[in-house]
């Protein structure tokens, strides 16, 4: 039985001016202390509590740097949270950044094969869906040519048509994935909606509320970090369109992950 | 996806990393594969490498120093073996987070499989290496008997321990500071000669040098190899445990680091 719990989850991250600090700035940095730029903590989450339980469809919203998407990687289980706990039950898929991570001197078959390894599966279980992921991906030929030949829209294509061949318990999804031209939006639509159909948990990060209200049945909407109000779709959709408008009318900027302090 | 989050202890971490074993063996291959695409001898670059390295040093010493190519041929191919495969380990094993970030954005796969897949690359050229000086060595030197080949068999395994772990280290140092690609490969270049790969060992004696031989932590690696093959004996006990000692002192450090650093290694990438 799939289920995700969240207790009290917080995550606080530390990111310096140019990202990494030199020997020099780190050696220099312990004898002089003050000359060195300080790094900064970013607050990205704090005080989360979730119980996701089967069946449930959950949306998450919120204005851009309110941390939905940091909340999704936390769930994934990429980011580690710094303080609280994660719960989780059930094999977690993700779809998200699927266009990176290609292999770019192999070709397409080797790279459906790595990339289907990568989200657990044995050679066996690869051999019997390599035809369908080619063939969804509609790239034929193309499949025997390195992957650093293709276009961007092939890639998503491709990623696109490996990242869904597999039967999620918790899904996990950030934004609407637009797929490659036209015809192929109007399929990995539908696949979309299989996929989010057949997963005992789906969990999804959303800019188009008509779309959460369509999906969803439960909602959350983060703010700073923070959970601003959690629950069923319609209600918490009508209170975020609300605010928003009255924040417009006011000429609110929206700041995002609250910089808390210069850390030592 | 089928890792969890909670690494608290090490055997489900290992069971871990056995679980995305398919992934990190095509990686490896890949990475083999993707080395010697388009050029037109592929592997074979691999063999021909330490064979013309080792044919250069031997013409120059044979013919400067007259040395006796039936030993000096296989000394020199067997240092270049364990010297490629430690330096490299240091030098790819830098980039070993860096080169894998799409991943790690992606999944939470256990950290230790990206040295891991330096080291496997590493190891195969590693092998093709041993086997040619294995060959040479039996031109040269003779049959070493059975007992010495088999000591090899657990030396390989030290030689994994110890360059996971230096992937593993260099990995993480770059990581956090980026300078440290740089220091290493001018690193490699002084370690080189303080390390007897393809001079003889006696020459750094007969100057009162030959303490930069017994400190230095690589050496005992080479003398894994080189005592089967060249003396025909089985390593020395004492080579043996300091080889042992290195390789564990070292596994520690990597280990502790990589528990250390990993939840948080994500927001310095």
């Amino acid at each position: 039985m799939a289920s995700v719990e969240l207790n009290n989850l917080g995550l606080t991250f530390t990111v310096r001016h140019d990202k990494h600090i030199t020997l020099k700035d780190f050696l220099v940095g312990r004898i002089f202390r003050g000359f060195t730029k300080k790094p900064m903590q970013v607050r990205a989450l704090s005080g989360i509590d979730l119980q996701v339980n089967k069946g449930e469809r959950l949306g998450i919203i919120g204005h851009n740097g309110a941390g939905k998407s940091t909340l999704l990687k936390v769930l994934a289980g990429i980011y580690q949270p710094s303080e609280g706990s994660r719960k989780v039950q059930g094999r977690i898929s993700s779809l998200f950044d699927i266009a990176l991570g290609f292999e770019q001197e192999a070709n397409g078959w080797e790279n459906i094969r790595f990339r289907c390894y990568l989200q657990g599966e044995t050679p066996a279980g690869v051999d019997a869906k390599l035809r369908e992921i080619a063939e969804f991906s509609e790239l034929g030929d193309f499949l025997n040519m390195p992957v650093r030949y293709y276009s961007a829209g092939m890639r998503v294509r491709l990623a696109f048509s490996i990242a869904t061949a597999i039967d999620p318990e918790i899904l996990l999804v950030d934004e609407v994935l637009s797929a490659g031209d036209l015809a192929f939006q109007g399929k990995a639509h539908r696949r979309m909606r299989e996929m989010m159909a057949k997963a005992q948990i789906m969990i999804m990060v959303s800019h188009d509320l008509e779309a959460a209200r369509g999906v969803c049945n439960q909602v959350l909407w983060l703010e700073h970090g923070t959970v601003r109000m959690l629950g069923p779709a319609g209600q918490v959709i009508d209170a975020y369109q609300g605010w928003a408008g009255t924040a417009q009318q006011r000429g609110e900027s929206n700041p995002g992950g609250q910089v808390v302090q210069a850390a030592a | 996806m089928i890792f969890g989050s909670e690494n608290s202890t090490l055997t489900q971490y290992l069971r871990e990393v056995w679980q995305g074993r398919y992934f990190w063996m095509s990686l490896v291959r890949m990475d083999l594969r993707s080395r010697y695409r388009g050029s037109a001898l592929g592997m074979g670059w691999s063999l021909l490498n330490p064979i013309f390295m080792t044919t250069i040093l031997c013409t120059v010493f044979s013919t400067l120093f007259g040395q006796d190519l039936h030993t000096f041929a296989p000394y020199v191919m067997t240092g270049l073996a364990v010297w490629s495969y430690l330096s490299q380990s240091m030098t790819l094993g830098c980039l070993c987070f860096h080169q894998s970030e799409a991943y790690i954005m992606q999944h939470p796969s256990p950290m230790a499989i990206y040295p891991l897949r330096v080291v496997l690359g590493n190891c195969f050229h590693f092998g093709i290496s041993l086997c040619l000086a294995i060959l040479l060595a039996l031109w040269g030197t003779g049959w070493p008997g059975v007992l010495p080949l088999l000591s090899l068999i657990p030396s390989i395994g030290l030689f994994l321990i110890f360059g996971w772990s230096l992937a593993c280290i260099f990995g993480l140092m770059t990581v956090h500071f980026r300078d440290v690609k740089h220091l290493t490969e001018v690193g490699m270049q002084v370690l080189m000669y303080l390390t007897p790969v393809w001079y003889p060992a006696k020459l750094l004696q007969e100057r009162g040098l030959g303490w930069l031989v017994q400190i230095n932590p690589l050496a005992p690696f080479l003398e894994l190899i080189r005592s089967p093959l060249l003396d025909h004996t089985v390593p020395p006990p004492m080579v043996f445990g300091s080889a042992l000692v290195v390789a564990l002192l070292s596994f520690a450090t990597a280990a502790w680091s990589l528990r250390v650093r990993e939840p948080k290694l994500i927001f310095y990438l």
